[in-house]
């Protein structure tokens, strides 16, 4: 049987990892694949306790939303990743450090 | 249908907003010749139309739910409404030279700028959780774009890619909070987070509701640039065109507080006779107090050694961060309202810093500190100008800097003994301050020029927008009863139905 439990565990697990991805990556398509597990655990969250705890569909037009709002941002991250590659022949976000102080 | 049309009637400053936003994209697709121009007339006219339609409102005092619950109007709401599109029609007006953006399309930037600004106006009056991170993603997926604006700037490139990297992650971790909140409290609305944490939580609960609060203060602390979410701050505020810096340093940090107002005092805390009191289940005013003290000292000590202009005033706008939320901490109705003269005042004496630095930009194509050595033989009356924001930047009489500085303590003290180490701090914080902005007047003033250069002229629009923001940070004084009872009307925050 599956509970509510079973979904916050893998929810909390796939929000560690993401987090884990985006410390630890270079490469900024890595880091946005870390980021969409961030998103995606809060959706599993928010299908789970819409669906097990709360007993009203708010949850579940959240994550609806999330899932647009992923899209776009996702959207505009890789155009700004692509900017980031025509402009100095790299992906990784390490050698972008002109700015600091 | 009729709680629809309902709502509809009192949207229509956002409405007008949206409306310009798709007429300045159709424009800019048109292909005219003098579009660049015709862009921002119709940008600065809708913006301008909006501001008159918020009076309405204003005068209406109406407080209520729109849309189903999803947006709250109270005239709080209406306060932020004005200050947010004030802060765009400033941008949109008074940072016309802009050396960064010369040669590059207007039409793209006036309609990012106001989307920029429906998505502030709908932040700062978000009244669900869905709704309040719709406005919030809303708010920084379009200023990711704007800090991108130059494209083929390598500085521009790096800041938008700093900041949408920070952004995601910050504000995801802030969905994931909300997606915990709406699990324990069943609800997304603010009115019922609020029933469902008045009524009580189990002690051993007690750590969750902590952390949650916590995850979910991650995004309002990414757009108010609060430590530790202010990593983005700087380097942003440096790549960035110095009109969108401008811009990012006043508007979406102003709907960034407004929201963290909504958020604390709506769904967590009951309201009290007259005031707010604070919610059994959650101490968050510890934690937001910690969190404030913390980041004016970061934002002060970190300006002490930077030689950018643009980067020196990121970290003063990270320390006033600090200051604004001492309004939020004080829980009271003179807290709020301190927070709001701060943020009004910080509008004018941030916009009129940010416009010098434009104008110095414009002719010496430098924001180096080193390079303003010898400004005041070269152009006293921009000296002067500067020198005024600096003061009010500071909180020295009689600038509206200082009522604000004034207001955010007064709230704080009189919240008794256990509060005055707080206010000590942030005295000793406004201390260290004086001593930066000090230095960039003596560079100014005192130090002889690295070499010879030419006078610097201005037109006469820019420098009547100089002016314009000097009398706006030295007037307000005299009519200040009027200010001031503005802001205690506004002070309504929708509570219940």
């Amino acid at each position: 049987m599956i509970t509510l439990q079973h979904y916050l565990l893998v929810s909390a697990a796939l929000f560690s990892l993401g987090l884990l991805g985006v410390l630890t990556r270079r490469n900024a398509v890595n880091i946005l694949m870390g980021i969409e597990l961030i998103l995606n655990s809060a959706n599993v969250n928010l299908v789970a306790f819409s669906r097990f705890g709360t007993g009203n569909l708010q949850g579940q037009l959240f994550a609806v939303f999330v899932i647009v709002i992923a899209a776009s941002e996702v959207a505009v991250a890789l155009a700004i990743v692509l900017t980031l590659y025509r402009l100095r022949r790299t992906p990784n976000v390490d050698e972008a450090d002109l700015l600091r102080g | 249908m009729n709680e629809l049309l309902e709502s509809l009637r009192r949207f229509h400053p956002e409405i007008t907003l949206t409306a310009g936003l798709l007429l300045v994209v159709l424009l800019d697709a048109s292909g005219i010749k003098a579009r660049d121009a015709l862009c921002r007339i119709l940008s600065a006219a809708t913006l301008v139309l909006a501001l008159l339609l918020c009076v309405p409102l204003y005068e209406a005092g109406w407080s209520g739910e729109l849309f189903g619950g999803m947006l709250a109007l109270d005239p709080m709401a209406v306060f932020f409404k004005v200050i947010l599109i004030a802060a765009s029609l400033l941008i949109a007006l008074a940072f016309g030279s802009s050396r960064e953006l010369l040669g590059l399309g207007q039409g793209e930037f006036h309609s990012l700028l106001l989307a920029v600004t429906v998505s502030n106006l709908l932040l700062a009056s978000a009244n669900d959780l869905a709704m309040l991170y719709l406005a919030l993603e809303m708010v920084s997926i379009t200023s990711y774009v704007m800090v991108a604006y130059i494209k083929g700037d390598r500085l521009s490139n790096e800041a938008s890619l700093k900041y949408v990297l920070f952004g995601a992650v910050s504000t995801g971790t802030m969905l994931y909070g909300l997606s915990l909140l709406y699990g324990m409290t069943g609800t997304t609305s603010l009115q019922g987070i609020r029933e469902a944490l008045a009524t009580g939580f189990p002690e051993q609960n007690r750590f969750a509701v902590y952390l949650v609060t916590f995850l979910v203060f991650a995004g309002f602390g990414f757009k108010t640039a609060a430590v530790p979410f202010h990593f983005w701050c700087p380097d942003v505020y440096q790549g960035a065109p110095t009109p969108v810096t401008a811009f990012l340093s006043v508007a979406p940090k102003a709907a960034g507080f407004a929201i963290m107002l909504r958020f604390f005092l709506r769904g967590m805390s009951t309201a009290g006779p007259g005031a707010w009191e604070l919610d059994a289940t959650v101490n968050w005013p510890v934690l937001l107090m910690l969190i404030s003290a913390v980041t004016m000292t970061v934002g002060n000590v970190a300006a002490l050694t930077q030689t950018n202009m643009k980067r020196l005033l990121a970290y003063s706008s990270i320390a006033h961060a600090g200051y604004i939320m001492m309004g939020v901490v004080a829980l009271s109705e003179n807290g709020a309202r301190s927070m709001m003269i701060y943020l009004a005042a910080y509008l004018f004496m941030n916009l009129g810093a940010f416009l010098v630095v434009t104008l110095v930009h414009y002719q010496d194509g430098t924001f180096d500190l080193r390079d303003y050595a010898g400004l005041w033989r070269r152009a006293p009356g921009l000296t002067l100008a500067m020198a005024i924001f600096l003061f009010s930047l500071m909180g020295i009489p009689p600038l509206v800097g200082f009522m604000g500085k004034l207001y955010v303590f007064a709230a704080i003290v009189e919240k008794g003994q256990a509060y005055y180490w707080y206010a000590v701090v942030a005295a000793v914080n406004a201390a260290v301050a004086a001593y930066y902005y000090a230095r960039v007047l003596r560079t100014m003033i005192i130090d002889p020029e690295l070499e010879p250069k030419p006078l610097l002229r201005l037109s006469f629009a820019d420098a009547s927008w100089v002016s314009f923001f000097v009398l706006a940070n030295v007037l307000p004084l005299l009519w200040w009863s009027h200010i001031d009872g503005w802001a205690r009307a506004s002070l309504t925050l929708f509570a219940g139905r």
